[in-house]
């Protein structure tokens, strides 16, 4: 078991494209960290750089004590999953299974207590003999799983391991890996770009975005204070709200506008944020997470936001409302993550943003009410327009970098 | 909900068994006019070498007569022996393998570390060089042949090199025909090699082989069926060449089959009835290895280009 | 703010530092297309650039025996362009070639579509006759062929005889060059059908299902599904066999060759013919060169089309 270690990393391809632009990152021994981020953000690039199947450009990384840049995969002494599971369709389980003890000159008789007892962990003994293409996609993940498992080695590789699963054995096998990874304590680093897969699985979470990393904390710090819009705009489902809003000073406190919105910082919040007196007079992008918002509060203090319903989504446990309100949406694309952006299907007018927001299961809101959306104020979060960077919380330090 | 209980008849389904029976007859019409077109067609196609294998089982009077004898019967041999009997007919057919086997070896060996290039790795040229095999393929040996004979002709008087090269020299002929079975061979199994895919080896590599190592245990064994069927479709390139053959082996006992059935021809006519036996016999291992592969190798030349 | 410095810290600067690994895997490309180069260079490259020079130098039998041509400039191009029968060569090629690939098309694309229509059973006993016909080496085509037009005894004669079509008794197919070269295309293009018609329909039945019905849905009859979706889908696929059939029948030598028993008469030349005449027969290596110079540059255009259909289909990657 060994930690990993990247130290000013950089991929930089042929072209000149930076796949991958100083990354920093450890994990420590017996972690499981989940590298998570859109498409063609650099996860993969640098999953397959500690595995050494991709040249590293600049930069180290060290896997226990050692730096591997220049050491071939076979001496690195990882183990990976692959997307495609990658398993040798003309070998039989069993040889899948063992191929990786018999290229380290494993005894003959440890090989194959070593592949019996994984087989037997994970419910394989049945189709040892069989091949790859007679499994279900279930039992290929299995294999796949118990090919890096066998080798007991000294961290876990996984590139989109669940991608290729259907939802609900997608779910299943989600909490079977990190059992596994539990059990082992074998240092995992995981890459995915699915959030939700990150968050359930992670003990940290490392967000990037175009090479770039952008945040690396535990689950829940990610999701209540994101470093930045990006951040924030891709953890969490639905995504949290944003508005482009302008800052006043209205009386002793402070007021945040949007067009017909209205939402007044009590004193105490806005004492937390004593870098928010800076933008007195200035716009900045509030977030508000859907479940922020509330129907009806039994605080009468909280600033309400009126609105229209144009959706109600009934998911048995809660029910989602679409409700346009007369306020600015935030419109930087480049700043958030655009696919989470794009969730809010409904069309954004002029001067009018959708936001969503979490209600009762037994909510009686229907498409064309008038609503008026409850904001708990504790649960704000403010961020520069022009940076993108969260407005900090005094006293909670930031965890990561943030372009 | 209860209009569409089973149990509602409705007066379109009184009507419809007459219109099904017409449209059924109208395909049937179809059908049967379909394959009667199939039928007419294959006829067409597979008479000539029908005729061929009738004609080489047929005895002479049948051959000579004007009123064509559909059949062979009554079927005889004679032609068969009288082409195996024939001068050169076992040098030749010797001949003939010893440059198939020698071309298809050497150029396999060569491919196959061309066609792992150009399949696993990107480098500078890569697009230059599938460029370059796929030109030099359609270069028209006719047009080659002119030079290569000036250059053998002087190379079999070149002491040193005269051993190898040279006019009536198999093997200045196995030389020559690498010209089109090299490219050929690399560009197919490229093809094959891509169809393997990456992570097969990648996975090999994290499981303790070195690049090599994965090429030889993963990609090999995967990618054997396609050397197969490149390995044999050279064969069937090489057996069958006559040109090269025919202007650079001149001595009757240094030809390959394919020249060889030139030798049923002469001044006074052509010996049909062994010449269609020989012709069969030449033919017989083409056919028998290309039903073999046809599948896999038909789309060599073209493949991929319909994937929508 | 970015993470401490200290948690991370700089290390040494070794922007592409060449460490034995990375230059192994750099070179290792190389290394594996050398031997392929070599042979392409020494048996392809050395024979080409020949053929050019030999183009530009009187080489006849003396220069054979002696080894040695004399450079003469663009002589032998002079002497071609001014000589009429190169000239008829040239055209006859040219619509001889048309004719072949014309033919070829329209016959290969026409059964390719009927196989998509028909049962199991005739399609499995089509295509196996096509591949029958397909594996018969040209040689033996020919000489079937040759058999099958024979003046005296030819099924040929007899069958058309009968069907009532003429008198073809002792008819002789090759006195007259339009009836010769009119045997030499049906064994070309008989012998080019199967490749294709099997590709082509292998193209057909590639075509999505889902597409068609989307058509179908969006209210498309028949016809109208063939051209809006059928033909722009096998539209890469047609274009590569074209200029691939092209260049395989613009240098045709068996067929016309081994029809008229090794010794055509000069109304048979086509390119290849022409050149292969002039250099052996004749021992004109120089001029013969000269005209395969010229033939492999209008094949070029040719090779070019397939080329770049075969890079924009995602080929050549």
């Amino acid at each position: 078991m060994a930690a990993i270690r990247f130290t000013h990393v950089i991929k930089e391809y042929a072209g000149g494209t930076l796949a991958v632009d100083d990354l920093n990152l450890e994990v420590a021994e017996g972690e499981f960290v989940v590298l998570v981020g859109p498409s063609g953000c650099g996860k993969t690039t640098a999953l397959r750089m500690v595995a050494g199947l991709e040249e590293i450009t600049d930069g180290e990384i060290r896997i226990g004590d050692r730096v591997v840049n220049d050491l071939a995969p076979r001496d690195r002494d990882i183990a990976m999953v692959f997307q495609n599971y990658a398993l040798y369709p003309h070998k039989t389980v069993y040889e899948n299974l063992v191929f990786g003890l018999r290229m380290r000159k494993v005894p003959k008789s440890e090989q194959r207590r070593r592949v019996e007892e994984i087989a037997r962990i994970l419910g394989l003994e049945e189709m040892l003999e069989r091949r790859p293409a007679q499994l279900s996609g279930g039992q290929r993940q299995r294999v796949a799983m118990g090919r890096a498992i066998v080798r007991e080695p000294q961290a876990f590789l996984m590139d989109e391991p669940l991608s290729n699963l259907d939802a609900k054995l997608r779910v299943q096998m989600r909490a079977e890996i990190a059992r596994i990874q539990q059990t082992l304590r074998v240092t995992t680093l995981y890459v995915t770009h699915d959030q939700v897969e990150a968050m359930t699985m992670g003990h940290r979470v490392a967000v990037m975005r175009s090479g770039v990393l952008q945040q690396v904390d535990t689950p829940q710090r990610l999701y209540d204070l994101p470093g930045n819009l990006f951040v924030a705009s891709f953890v969490g489902s639905p995504a949290m709200n944003l508005l482009d809003v302008a800052l006043e000073r209205e009386g002793g406190g402070l007021v945040c506008r949007s067009g017909g919105v209205e939402i007044e910082l009590p004193v105490d919040i806005a004492a937390r944020r004593p870098q928010l007196e800076q933008y007195v007079g200035r716009r900045l992008a509030l977030g508000i997470r859907p479940e922020a918002l509330s129907e009806s509060s039994t605080d009468p203090d909280a600033p309400r936001i009126r609105g229209r319903a144009l959706l109600v989504e009934a998911l048995g446990a809660e029910s989602l409302a679409h409700v346009e309100v007369n306020a600015m949406a935030l419109d930087r694309p480049e700043l958030v993550d655009v696919s989470a952006a794009q969730a809010h299907l409904l069309p954004v007018g002029d001067r009018t943003a959708t936001l969503l927001a979490r209600l009762e299961h037994d909510t009686g809101v229907k498409p064309g009410h008038v609503v008026d959306l409850a904001a708990d104020v504790r649960r704000l979060h403010f961020f520069d327009l022009d940076t993108g960077s969260a407005i900090p919380v005094a006293g909670v330090p930031v965890t990561a970098a943030v372009v | 909900m209860s209009s569409l209980t089973p149990l509602a008849p409705t007066p379109v389904a009184v009507r419809a068994p007459a219109r099904r029976i017409r449209v059924r007859r109208g395909k049937l019409v179809r059908r049967i006019g379909l394959n009667a077109v199939a039928l007419l067609v294959f006829a067409v196609m597979v008479f000539p070498v029908y005729w061929m294998v009738a004609t080489a089982f047929k005895p002479g009077r049948d051959i000579l007569d004007y009123k064509p004898h559909w059949f062979p019967a009554p079927a005889t041999l004679s032609n068969f022996t009288n082409a195996i009997h024939r001068q050169y007919f076992w040098t030749d057919v010797k001949n003939s393998a010893i440059v198939v086997v020698c071309v298809v070896t050497l150029s396999m060996v060569v491919a196959f570390l061309a066609a792992l290039a150009l399949s696993r790795f990107r480098f500078y040229g890569r697009g230059a060089f599938i460029v370059l095999i796929l030109g030099v393929l359609m270069l028209p040996l006719v047009a080659l042949i002119i030079p290569m004979y000036i250059t053998m002709s002087r190379a079999g008087q070149i002491h040193g090199l005269n051993w190898v090269l040279g006019v009536n020299k198999l093997s200045g002929v196995i030389v020559m025909y690498m010209t089109f079975v090299l490219p050929f061979s690399v560009w197919t199994l490229q093809g094959f090699m891509r169809g393997v895919p990456r992570e097969l080896e990648e996975a090999a590599m994290v499981d303790g082989t070195t690049r090599f190592g994965a090429f030889v245990r993963i990609l090999l064994p995967l990618v054997a069926p396609g050397l197969v069927a490149t390995s044999i479709f050279a064969f069937i390139q090489a057996w069958n060449e006559y040109i090269i053959a025919y202007v650079f082996l001149q001595d009757g006992s240094k030809q390959t089959i394919t020249v060889w059935l030139a030798s049923f021809t002469n001044l006074h006519g052509t010996d049909w009835g062994p010449l269609m036996a020989g012709a069969t016999l030449t033919a017989l291992p083409v056919v028998v290895f290309f039903v073999l592969i046809q599948r896999r190798i038909s789309f060599g030349l073209t493949a991929g280009a319909v994937k929508a | 703010m970015a993470v401490a410095e200290s948690e991370f810290p700089l290390v040494s600067r070794r922007r592409r530092r060449l460490s034995r690994r990375r230059v192994g895997s750099a070179l290792a490309p190389y290394a594996l297309l050398a031997p392929t180069a070599i042979v392409i260079g020494a048996i392809l490259g050395y024979p080409l650039y020949l053929l050019v020079r030999l183009s530009f130098e009187q080489y006849g039998l003396f220069e054979l025996v002696r080894h040695k041509g004399t450079w003469i400039g663009i002589h032998n191009f002079r002497t071609i362009f001014h000589d009429s029968q190169f000239w008829h060569v040239v055209a006859r090629t040219l619509v001889f070639t048309a004719v072949n690939v014309t033919l070829t098309m329209i016959l290969g694309t026409a059964i390719a579509l009927l196989i998509a229509r028909l049962g199991r059973f005739m399609r499995l006993l089509l295509t196996t006759g096509l591949v029958l016909v397909w594996a018969t080496p040209v040689v033996v085509a020919v000489n079937i062929w040759r058999w099958m037009v024979d003046y005296e005894f030819g099924v040929a004669n007899w069958t058309l005889t009968k069907l009532h079509l003429g008198n073809f008794i002792h008819h002789d197919w090759f006195a007259n060059t339009w009836e010769g070269f009119g045997v030499i295309t049906a064994v070309i293009v008989w012998g080019a059908i199967p490749f294709v018609t099997i590709t082509l329909y292998a193209g057909l039945s590639q075509v999505p299902q889902e597409l068609v019905e989307a058509a179908q849905i969006d209210g498309a009859r028949a016809w109208n599904v063939f051209r809006e979706v059928t033909v722009p889908l096998l539209k890469p696929i047609f274009i590569i066999l074209t200029s691939l059939s092209i260049i395989w029948d613009f240098q045709v030598f068996n067929q016309v060759w081994i029809m008229l028993g090794e010794r055509p008469s000069p109304d048979y030349y086509v390119m290849g013919i022409y050149a292969y005449v002039t250099s052996f027969r004749s021992n004109e290596y120089g001029l013969g060169s000269a005209i395969a110079v010229v033939m492999v540059a209008i094949m070029m255009a040719a090779t070019v089309v397939y080329i770049r259909q075969m890079i924009k289909t995602g080929e050549v990657r």
